[in-house]
């Protein structure tokens, strides 16, 4: 019981402290990084979060860097950017939209299959990527239907849909990249050269609409990479330091020299004093 | 009587005195500050807070140009060397080049003079080829200059800060490879008792420089 009703004011002061956007988190667990992407074509729009204006003049194609949320449930809504205020009927909202303490999500406006707008919150992986390697996943938030996706010509992502997305990791580099739809070689968006970064996640969003054009849009998130295991060296024993460890012959025989002398001197010792 | 007591005593004194001498007189494994100390990043000024949401263009961008390095100089131990861009084996250690001639520049890391380690490393010999071209890095000294020479002909000035050799398993890889703090130039070969079962040497001899001013 008691539980449920800390829960419930944890809840209410993370909405208050929306209030308080732009001012830096109190610490990284309870706070979540937020991005926002615009890919609904030809509609600049405000983003309003819980009543209070986010995000102004937001242009189509464009991309807010991180922003550090108070963790917490949002109400988003997107009004036309000439709109005075967040009053009135927006173009576009979702309501109760949670976003968990330490979270790396990304909310996209875009077109469903069918052409309609829609705001989908996507959760990004952030996890660590092996040392050389970098993580690509592809976002379907175009106005189409299925599609495969293919580096170098080849599919790498077949029959992805309307709002979905998919992951894979591969060697760092530049890929050339194009969207065909599903199971044909009929060319949608592309190609473009892509850069796979090491040791971040680049994210592809296939956006747009048959009338407005498709477009690709692509969101780098660093701070997934590894250190390679170990520094591998020589294997000849050239320079083995075991050869300077262990007291070079000659002084060896210098120490056994004094070892001796001393030896027989006591003898004499012993036999003087005898 | 005398002369025996004074042989003694000259004798004890050679058996101790001579292994103690040649133990005192050994270079040291490690010369300055260790090397996880160095190489340990402060912690980042906090951002001030931006006023508003900053947006950019989400199309797709070119892949940025880096200029890698492509030249190390110790001229106080005598190393000159080629670098070449080098990766990850699919063991999951850096790769390095064949040629114990020439180092290889860690290249997913930063480059000497960005933020955070820059690693150079290289074989410290090979069985046909002889002893590489970093293997005087074991006596490298605090103090000493380095130069790194990138492929635009711009050369940088490095000083060492550290030099130590450290156990493979224990490798602190993270810290060596880092990539925020300040820049610092981390150079890296191999060292210590060489393992003939193993047909590799135990440690890695690290040595850890700072732009010189």
């Amino acid at each position: 019981m008691t539980r449920t009703r800390t829960l419930g004011i944890a809840t209410v002061a993370g909405t208050g402290a929306l209030l308080a956007l732009g001012v830096a988190p109190a610490s990284a667990a309870d706070t979540a990084t937020v991005s926002v992407l615009h890919a609904v074509p030809d509609t600049p729009v405000d983003v309003y979060a819980n009543g209070e204006r986010l995000i102004d003049d937001f242009r189509p194609g464009t991309l807010t860097d991180p922003l550090s949320l108070p963790a917490g449930s949002y109400d988003l809504a997107l009004f036309p950017a000439d709109a005075p205020d967040g009053s009135g009927t927006p173009l576009l909202s979702a309501d109760g939209v949670a976003v968990p303490a330490g979270a790396n999500a990304t909310v996209v406006a875009h077109l469903s299959a069918d052409g309609q707008p829609a705001l989908t919150p996507f959760v990004n992986d952030t996890s660590a990527v092996p040392a050389g390697q970098g993580r690509v996943v592809v976002r379907h938030t175009a106005a189409a239907p299925a599609v495969d996706v293919r580096a170098g010509g080849q599919v790498i992502v077949p029959g992805l849909t309307n709002p979905d997305e998919a992951a894979l990791e591969v060697p760092a580099g530049t890929v050339s990249a194009d969207v065909v739809v599903a199971g044909t070689t009929t060319v949608a968006i592309g190609p473009a050269d892509l850069a796979v970064t090491e040791g971040a996640t680049t994210i592809v969003y296939a956006w747009g609409s048959e009338a407005s054009g498709y477009e690709l849009a692509v969101q780098t998130i660093s701070g997934a990479h590894s250190a390679p295991s170990g520094v591998p060296g020589g294997t000849a024993g050239l320079a083995d330091s075991a050869a300077d460890t262990a007291l070079p012959l000659p002084l060896i025989g210098l120490s056994a020299l004094g070892l001796l002398g001393a030896g027989v001197a006591a003898r004499r010792l012993a036999t003087t004093r005898g | 009587m005398r002369p025996a007591v004074a042989g003694m005593a000259l004798g004890l004194a050679l058996a101790v005195g001579v292994p103690t001498t040649w133990a005192l007189t050994r270079p040291p494994a490690a010369a300055g500050a260790p090397v996880e100390q160095v190489l340990t990043a402060p912690a980042p000024p906090s951002a001030p807070p931006v006023p508003g949401v900053p947006v950019r263009d989400a199309a797709p961008l070119p892949v940025p140009d880096v200029v890698p390095p492509v030249r190390l100089e110790v001229p106080a131990l005598g190393v000159d060397a080629p670098l070449e861009q080098a990766g990850v084996r699919p063991d999951g250690q850096m790769a390095l080049p064949d040629d114990v001639g020439r180092a290889g520049w860690y290249r997913f890391g930063p480059a000497p003079g960005a933020p955070g380690s820059a690693v150079l490393a290289g074989h410290v010999d090979d069985a046909e080829q002889g002893l590489g071209a970093l293997a005087p890095l074991r006596e490298a000294e605090p103090g000493q200059e380095f130069l790194v020479t990138d492929a635009a002909g711009e050369t940088t000035r490095w000083r060492v800060v550290s030099r130590e050799l450290l156990d493979k398993r224990a490798l602190p890889v993270d810290l060596l490879f880092g990539r925020t703090g300040p820049p610092r130039l981390t150079l890296v070969t191999c060292g210590g008792p060489f393992l003939p079962d193993v047909g590799g040497y135990r440690d890695n001899v690290v040595v850890v420089a700072e732009p010189a001013r």
